[in-house]
C-alpha cells in the first residue's frame, strides 16, 4: 500500500515536472531576474559600474513627475477603453442574441480585428489618420466638415487611440458576452416577460445581472491587457503630443531599450505588475466571483 | 574646426587609369544595381575582371581569410541598399562568405543592444546606431591595430585623405581611438518647390525670417508652407531642430559638456522652429517624422522641406516623386545674424568586439568604405564619405548636381563638434528625449519655448551631471 502511494506520488510529480519546469523557466526565472535587476543600477551603457542600489530605483520612480503622469494616462486609457468596449461589446451581443439569419457571418466579421496582426492594423490606421491624405479626413471633408488633427492634440490623440483599441478589442467582449447569453437560463427571462417586463427592464434587471460573472472575467482580462497597451501608442503617437500619451509601458520601453537603463526599466515593470495584481485581486474579491453560489 | 569639408579638386587618384576606373564604376550604374537586392547584376558579373583590377592594386592578400563566414548587420537604409548588391563581388574577391541581417530601424535599434549586451559574436560588422552608447558598452572593436597592420591595410590604396574631414573626425573618439568607419555623409538641406515659389513670388531664403515669411506666403488649404520633423521622439525632431539651434548660435550640449537648453539663442531657435511649423506647417504636423515630411514634399503637398540631403535621390526618382522637375535644393539660413550651421550626420559601421572573425570583418569594412566600392555605391545614388565619389558624374546623375552642391555646402557649414557633444554622448537618448518633448510642445502651442525648455534643461542637466 505504502509502495503504491509512493509510486502514485512519483507519477504525479513526473507528470507535473514538464509544466512546472516550463513555468519556472519562462515565468518565474525572468520574474526573479527582473526583481533582482530592479534593485541594481544595471545599465547596458555602463555594465562595469553594476552595483546593488536597494530600493533607490523605486524611490526615484515614485518621486518622478513622469511616473505619475504616465500612471494617470495609463489609468485613464484603461478605464475608458474597457468602458467603451464593454458598452459596445455587450450592446452588440444583446442585439445579435436570438437572431439567427446572418449572425454567424456577422460574428466572423466582428472577430476579424482580433485576428489581424496588431502592428499591421495600427500602421493602416496611421495612414487613415493622416490629416492631409487619410481617409478619415477625406470622409469628413466630403460631408462639408473641416479636417481634424487626429493625433495632434492631447485630447484627440487619446480619442484616436481609444478608437483603434475599441475597434480591435470590442470583439473580445462581444465573444464572452455572447457566450454568456447563449448559456443563460431562459426560464427566468420568460417568467419576467409574462410578468410584463419590457425589453429594457429585461436587459437591465435580468440579463445583465446574470451576465455579470462573465463580464467580470472579460473586464479583468481586458483591463490587464489595456493597462499594458504598447503597439497602438508606439506606432500612432510615440507618446505624444508632448508626453500626453506616454503610458507606463512606453516609459519602460524608453528606459530599457532607448536609454538602456535596465534596472530602472525593470523597476517600472515590477511596479506595473504590483498595480495589476492589486487592482485585479481587489476587483475579483469585490465581485465575489469565486464564492460558491450557496454562500452568496 | 576639424569637420570642415574641403572639396578635392584633383578628383580621382586611384593607382589605375581614370579611364579604367570610370569604365568599371559605370558598369554597375548601367546594370541598375539600385533596383537589385541580392546577387551581383549579370552585367557586372560578366565584367568582374575589370572591376577586380580596382582592388588588386592594394598591397594586401584579399584571400587571407578565405573560407571564413561573417554576418553584416544593418537597418533598412540606403547604405545597405547600395552595398548589399555588391557583396558577391567581395565574396569573389576574398573567398569570405557574407550573410546579411537587415531589419527596420525600430527593430534594429531595439534588438541590437540586447543582442550585443548578451555577448553575441554576430553580426561581425554592423551599422552603429549610437556611437557613444556602443563605445561605452564596449561593443565595438578598436580599429587602430588593423590600420597599423600592413598585412591587413594598405594606407596608400585606401587613401584616407579622400574621405571628408568631417567623416574622419567622426571616426576618432575622444580617447583618440578609432572605433568605426563613417559610411554616409548627410547634411540638413532645404528642399524647395520652384513652381510653388514662383507662383507665390518667393525666393530662396537668406535668413530665418525670410524662410518663415516664404513658408507662410505659400501655405494654402491644400499645400503646407513647410514640413519638418515634429514627432516627440529622440530620433525625430531634435535632429532638424538641432540645425536651427546651431544656426541661432545655441547648443543642445555645449562644448564644455553642459546643457545649452537655457541659452537665449537656443530658446529663440526653438521658438522659431515651433512658430514656423505651427503657422506654415500642415495639419497634424505634431506627429510627423521624416517619412511624412518626405512624402508630403514629394507629393507636392508641401512647398518647402528641411531634412537630410540623402532624400535628394528619392525626390529625384520619378517613380516616387511628383516634383522631380520642380525641386531645388538650398542652404539652411542663419538666425538673428548668426552663422548658419545646419545639422549633419555620418552613419558609422564598426566591428563587433566579440566577433570570432575580426580579420575577415575588417577586410569587409575596408572594402565597403574603399574608394572603388564608394564610387560604385555612389553610382547607385548613395551619399558616401568620399570626395572622389561625390565628384563622379554617375553620382551626380543619380543624386542630382543641384542637390549634391547644396549638400556639400551644408556639410561644409555644419559644426560636427556641436553635433557630437549631444548625439555622441553615451546618454544621448536621455538628453534628446526631453528636448524632443519640449520642441513638440512648442510646435503644438501647448507651452512657449522658454517654459518648455526650462523643464527639459533640468532633466538634461541631471543626466549630464550623473
Amino acid at each position: 500500500m505504502n509502495q503504491a502511494i509512493k509510486a502514485k506520488r512519483r507519477f504525479i510529480l513526473l507528470m507535473l515536472f514538464p509544466a512546472t519546469a516550463l513555468l519556472a523557466g519562462l515565468t518565474m526565472f525572468p520574474f526573479v531576474g527582473s526583481v533582482a535587476m530592479s534593485l541594481t543600477n544595471y545599465s547596458l551603457v555602463t555594465p562595469d559600474a553594476l552595483a546593488f542600489t536597494g530600493l533607490s530605483n523605486y524611490t526615484d520612480l515614485l518621486q518622478s513627475r513622469e511616473f505619475w503622469a504616465a500612471l494617470k494616462i495609463t489609468s485613464l486609457f484603461t478605464l475608458l477603453a474597457v468602458g467603451i468596449e464593454l458598452f459596445l461589446g455587450v450592446g452588440i451581443a444583446l442585439l445579435l442574441h436570438h437572431e439567427r439569419r446572418g449572425v454567424p457571418t456577422l460574428r466572423l466579421i466582428y472577430l476579424i480585428p482580433m485576428a489581424i496582426t496588431p502592428v499591421a492594423a495600427v500602421f493602416i490606421f496611421r495612414m487613415m489618420f493622416n490629416p492631409s491624405l487619410g481617409v478619415f479626413n477625406h470622409f469628413l471633408m466630403s460631408l462639408g466638415l473641416p479636417p481634424v488633427d487626429w493625433l495632434g492634440t492631447p485630447g484627440m490623440a487619446l480619442l484616436s487611440l481609444l478608437l483603434v483599441d475599441a475597434w480591435q478589442w470590442t470583439p473580445f467582449i462581444l465573444l464572452i458576452a455572447a457566450g454568456g447569453l447563449a448559456a443563460m437560463d431562459e426560464e427566468p427571462l420568460e417568467a419576467a416577460r409574462m410578468d410584463g417586463a419590457g425589453p429594457i427592464a429585461l436587459v437591465f434587471h435580468h440579463m445583465l445581472p446574470m451576465l455579470l460573472p462573465y463580464l467580470a472575467i472579460a473586464v479583468v482580462f481586458r483591463a490587464i491587457d489595456a493597462f499594458k497597451t504598447f503597439d497602438i501608442i508606439f506606432v500612432l503617437t510615440g507618446g505624444g503630443p508632448g508626453d500626453a500619451t506616454r503610458t507606463l509601458n512606453l516609459l519602460a520601453y524608453k528606459q530599457g531599450l532607448e536609454f538602456l537603463a535596465m534596472g530602472y526599466a525593470a523597476t517600472i515593470a515590477i511596479v506595473m505588475l504590483i498595480i495589476t495584481i492589486v487592482v485585479a485581486q481587489t476587483f475579483l474579491r469585490k465581485m465575489n466571483l469565486f464564492q460558491p453560489k450557496a454562500s452568496l | 574646426m576639424t569637420n570642415r569639408y574641403t572639396p578635392q579638386g584633383a578628383g580621382l587618384s586611384l593607382p589605375i587609369t581614370r579611364r579604367s576606373f570610370i569604365r568599371a564604376s559605370t558598369i554597375l550604374a548601367a546594370g541598375g544595381i539600385v533596383y537589385l537586392r541580392q546577387g551581383l547584376p549579370a552585367y557586372a558579373q560578366e565584367n568582374f575582371d575589370e572591376l577586380r583590377k580596382l582592388y588588386d592594386t592594394a598591397k594586401i592578400d584579399w584571400q587571407q581569410s578565405k573560407g571564413s563566414a561573417i554576418v553584416l548587420g544593418g537597418l533598412d537604409h540606403p547604405w545597405m541598399n547600395a552595398i548589399v548588391p555588391l557583396i558577391p563581388m567581395f565574396e569573389q574577391l576574398t573567398g569570405i562568405t557574407v550573410a546579411v541581417e537587415k531589419q527596420s530601424e525600430t527593430e534594429y535599434t531595439a534588438e541590437m543592444p540586447i543582442k550585443l549586451a548578451a555577448g553575441s559574436a554576430t553580426p561581425d560588422v554592423y551599422m552603429v546606431w549610437s556611437l557613444g552608447q556602443a563605445i561605452s558598452a564596449k561593443w565595438l572593436e578598436p580599429l587602430d591595430a588593423f590600420e597599423a597592420n600592413p598585412a591587413l591595410h594598405d594606407a596608400d590604396w585606401y587613401d584616407a585623405a579622400d574621405v571628408f574631414s568631417s567623416a574622419r573626425s567622426f571616426q576618432k573618439w575622444s580617447d583618440g581611438v578609432s572605433y568605426g568607419h563613417a559610411i554616409t555623409a548627410e547634411a540638413q538641406t532645404l528642399f524647395m518647390n520652384k513652381t510653388l515659389m514662383a507662383a507665390a513670388n518667393v525666393t530662396a531664403p537668406a535668413t530665418m525670417d525670410d524662410l518663415l515669411a516664404g513658408a507662410m506666403a505659400m501655405k494654402t488649404d491644400t499645400v503646407a508652407g513647410i514640413v519638418m520633423r515634429a514627432k516627440p521622439t529622440g530620433d525625430a525632431n531634435p535632429w532638424t531642430a538641432g540645425g536651427f539651434i546651431f544656426s541661432y548660435g545655441g547648443a543642445i550640449v555645449t562644448l564644455d559638456g553642459k546643457s545649452g537648453l537655457q541659452m537665449p539663442q537656443t530658446i529663440a531657435a526653438v521658438d522659431m522652429y515651433g512658430k514656423m511649423l505651427r503657422e506654415a506647417g500642415p495639419l497634424g504636423i505634431a506627429s510627423y517624422h521624416w517619412m511624412e515630411c518626405l512624402n508630403d514634399f514629394m507629393q507636392g503637398a508641401a512647398a518647402i522641406g528641411c531634412d537630410s540631403s540623402n532624400f535628394a535621390s528619392d525626390i529625384a526618382n520619378p517613380e516616387k516623386s511628383t516634383v522631380v522637375d520642380a525641386a531645388t535644393f538650398g542652404a539652411l539660413p542663419g538666425g538673428n545674424g548668426a552663422v548658419p550651421k545646419p545639422n549633419m550626420w555620418h552613419w558609422m559601421a564598426g566591428l563587433n568586439a566579440k566577433s570570432a572573425n575580426k580579420n575577415a570583418a575588417w577586410l569587409f569594412l575596408m572594402w565597403a568604405t574603399s574608394k572603388p566600392t564608394s564610387a560604385l555605391a555612389a553610382a547607385a545614388g548613395l551619399a558616401t564619405t568620399r570626395a572622389s565619389a561625390w565628384e563622379s558624374s554617375a553620382f551626380k546623375d543619380r543624386f542630382g548636381a543641384d542637390a549634391a552642391t547644396a549638400a556639400l555646402s551644408n556639410l561644409s557649414a555644419a559644426d560636427g563638434d556641436l553635433f557630437k557633444a549631444a548625439w555622441f554622448h553615451p546618454k544621448s537618448g536621455e538628453i534628446l528625449d526631453p528636448l524632443a518633448i519640449a520642441i513638440n510642445e512648442v510646435i503644438t502651442g501647448t507651452r512657449d519655448a522658454a517654459a518648455a525648455l526650462k523643464d527639459a534643461d533640468a532633466k538634461v542637466a541631471k543626466v549630464l551631471a550623473g
